[in-house]
């Protein structure tokens, strides 16, 4: 295997890096780490290779480009546009844009393979699968890959990719489901912040002189769609060096985007004051807009006091049609720091969302914006009062901005203060938006022997509904119970039996065990019965087995856990005779929360 | 191939093969070649006009940046600060699409207003202003305008069949 691939499948861009396995012969040595330019549809019938693949597909209809004109060159006939193009186009015709599959992949109150998106659609467009757009992309990124680099086939390769800390074990089933369609062989998982952490390694080859046994690393991740904690202890075995990844927080879905939308707002409101109307594309223009200025304000060297806006007036008056406002600094901190990072303690805790009785179907946006809330929240969930990290690791576009930084820093140690902790150091030298696909490539470097591993384990305690066995009454639901079959950190490579707890399934039919998951209880043991499913267990999609056969007879199984060498949970039925029969995850089902 | 090498080779293909090497039979006029082998009849070439280059590059330029747009406008009744604020972004997004597709340098890359030692003599290189001796042949001069070169041009193929004419097509939004 000549070349290892590290895929960022982002909610918003996607990247891919590479790098030459073979070339690193010293472990210590900080390996060679590539961006491959991906090349995408940037126009109709133009083909550019551009450093990010944007997560958009367009589902084209017989009026939107010339013939021929969505070519690629490994395919003269897509089905759908993918990258530049798609998210262009599907600015100016929302109906068939499909945005945020990633979310969507994560988002159990929706059938993720059944054809939901895109969400907007009109009647008569052909919909996919969150499951089926994330195939396409990574299928963009294999076939772009093997019309590059002919010579170093894709399926020869090794390949990561990456997914959120905080995906359960459904969505990372899926996001490999999607990979396998996709037509990659030799796939691994990795997390991202594990792999942003992978990539300060590789960039800084002394890192061992910045970290100590006792250390405890936090990682700030916020992307465009998804923010995501981790933290990673550092321990020592046999004199070495070891890190452990301890925790990983709740899926967030609040992201950069989220950020410009609302600075889009803020100026949007002011021309509203003055009386300008913005049209859909007007006002995705001001979107864009405000996060150039945003990123311009934000620079390091800049003390404007305010940034222009403009927006290029629609049709051929455009210079008469121009509305221009401007972004000011004030703005831009007020949304910023008292919208998304404002001064919490450690004890305020994220609002909790509203529930409606009928909600319309769509993401679960996290109904509290503020970012240090939710870091409040936790580094409160890991037992014992609050965690202290000794240093702090960014990663995401967001945290470019030294405002941001700033800001999460002062927040942080004014918590660890108020414990009489000492304040912590930041890890310098990352590459904040390359660093996933660079530290997936390294990861995969490591796993061959070739660089330090971060030890992890199964970041959540996972459970099997048991039903209790007690005298029907009529109208109450008999209670159920939550036996743990995964203990928090179980590791890559090991199983588990539970011989105490048999099943009767009836051979013939399928069979529903109801599943739920923790990232707050870390002490049950495996095979430990709970006497009630309490509100710190959230249940996923339930898991089904078939036994093949005609009979009705019924057969006693136990169940088993294994966690794959990749990383991947698996929950299996074995009879009593040694057959073997592994549980599958229903998605199309939920049993209502 | 030397004769004797053909004979050699004829021979022993017949021999073990039972059939002349393809090459030999060809070189001999042993092959009937069918007509459509060697000439395939092609699907006529698009015809590509000198202006199609021109038409496309206006496509972009309109496409990426509303340079035709702000060409075509008439400005007089507005502000020159609205003016300024739409040419701002149409200069900041055609000089990005401009150079994406024609890499632009100078002809002569020297400090402007300096005094530098005149390269060429050929006119479309280096045009003569001021007071420039009969003969033309000059040395030295102040460089006033270092001169523009296309190095490269790279426009994409238009898909087939579409009309270069249609700069920009009309857009047209469904309520």
């Amino acid at each position: 295997m000549p070349y290892v691939i590290g895929i960022d499948l982002g909610t918003t861009n996607s990247a891919l890096a590479y790098t030459d396995a073979a070339a690193v012969q010293e472990p210590f040595e900080p390996p060679q780490v590539e961006m491959f330019a991906i090349p995408q549809l940037a126009n109709p019938g133009e083909i550019r290779a551009e450093p990010l693949l944007p997560s958009f597909l367009y589902v084209p209809g017989p009026a939107d480009f010339p013939a021929g004109a969505t070519a690629l060159p490994w395919n003269d006939t897509p089905a759908h546009v993918v990258g530049k193009l798609a998210q262009k186009r599907g600015a100016e015709n929302i109906g068939r844009l499909v945005s945020s599959a990633k979310s969507w992949l994560s988002y159990s109150g929706v059938d993720r393979t059944s054809a939901i998106l895109p969400a907007a659609a009109p009647e008569g467009v052909g919909k996919i699968s969150p499951v089926t757009a994330s195939r396409a992309y990574l299928q963009h990124l294999r076939d772009a890959w093997q019309s590059t680099m002919p010579d170093a086939p894709f399926d020869q390769q090794h390949v990561l990719v990456t997914v959120p800390a905080s995906f359960d074990a459904v969505a990372r089933e899926l996001t490999l489901h999607a990979a396998q369609e996709a037509g990659y062989r030799n796939v691994v998982l990795l997390e991202e912040p594990q792999a942003a952490f992978y990539s300060w390694i590789q960039r800084n080859p002394h890192w061992r002189e910045q970290v100590s046994v006792g250390d405890l690393i936090l990682i700030v991740d916020i992307g465009g769609g998804t923010t995501d904690f981790t933290l990673i202890a550092v321990t020592e075995e046999a004199g070495e060096l070891r890190l452990e990844r301890l925790a990983v927080g709740e899926h967030i879905l609040l992201g950069g985007d989220n950020m410009d939308l609302a600075l889009a707002h803020t100026v949007h409101q002011q021309l509203v004051e003055k009386g300008t109307k913005l049209d859909v594309l007007q006002f995705n223009a001001l979107w864009q807009q405000c996060r150039i200025a945003k990123e311009e304000l934000l620079a390091p060297d800049n003390d404007a006091k305010e940034h222009p806006v403009t927006v290029l007036g629609r049709g051929t008056g455009l210079v008469g049609g121009t509305i221009k406002s401007k972004l000011t600094r004030k703005d831009l901190e007020r949304v910023l720091l008292d919208g998304f990072f404002p001064a919490a303690s450690s004890e305020d805790m994220p609002q909790a969302r509203r529930r409606v009785g009928l909600t319309e179907i769509g993401l679960p946006y996290a109904a509290d914006a503020a970012v240090t809330r939710h870091l409040a929240k936790f580094l409160r969930q890991q037992g014992g009062g609050l965690a202290a990290p000794t240093h702090v690791l960014f990663n995401g576009g967001v945290l470019r901005a030294g405002l941001v930084r700033d800001r999460i820093i002062s927040v942080l140690n004014g918590w660890l203060a108020a414990e009489g902790k000492a304040a912590l150091k930041v890890l310098e030298g990352e590459d904040l938006m390359h660093a996933v696909a660079r530290g997936a490539a390294y990861y995969g470097l490591a796993r061959a022997g070739k660089g330090v591993r971060i030890r992890g384990g199964v970041p959540r305690t996972y459970y099997v509904g048991v039903e209790t066995a007690m005298p029907a009454v009529p109208g109450l639901p008999a209670p159920l119970k939550a036996l743990t079959v995964a203990p928090f950190g179980m590791e890559e490579g090991t199983d588990l039996k539970f011989p105490n707890q048999e099943f009767g399934l009836i051979v013939g039919e399928p069979a529903e065990f109801r599943f739920f998951s923790s990232v707050t209880r870390r002490d049950d043991a495996p095979g430990a019965l709970l006497e009630e499913v309490g509100e710190d267990l959230e249940e996923l999609s339930p898991m089904e087995v078939h036994l093949p056969g005609e009979n009705g007879q019924l057969v006693a199984v136990t169940l088993e856990t294994v966690v794959t060498e990749t990383g991947m949970l698996q929950l299996w039925c074995v009879a009593r005779d040694g057959r073997r029969w592994k549980l599958e995850f229903n998605v199309r089902e939920r049993v209502a929360a | 191939m030397s004769r004797i090498s053909l004979a050699f080779k004829s021979f022993f293909n017949i021999l073990f093969k039972d059939h002349l090497p393809e090459n030999v039979a060809r070189a001999y006029g042993y092959v009937k070649e069918a007509a459509g082998r060697t000439a395939p009849a092609k699907a006529a070439a698009p015809e590509i006009r000198s202006s199609d280059g021109a038409l496309q590059i206006l496509g972009i330029l309109q496409r990426d940046a509303r340079m035709l747009d702000f060409l075509m406008e008439d400005l007089k009744p507005y502000s020159d600060e609205q003016v300024g604020a739409a040419f701002r972004e149409v200069n900041e997004q055609g000089r990005a699409t401009l150079l994406r597709y024609v890499t632009v340098r100078p002809v002569i890359d020297a400090v402007d207003n300096t005094r530098i030692s005149v390269p060429s003599r050929d006119p479309n290189l280096v045009k003569l202003i001021g007071n420039v001796p009969a003969d033309g042949n000059v040395s030295q001069g102040i460089l006033r305008h270092k001169g523009w070169r296309a190095e490269r041009i790279e426009l994409p193929k238009p898909p087939s069949g579409q009309d270069l004419q249609v700069l920009a097509p009309a857009e047209v939004e469904v309520e």
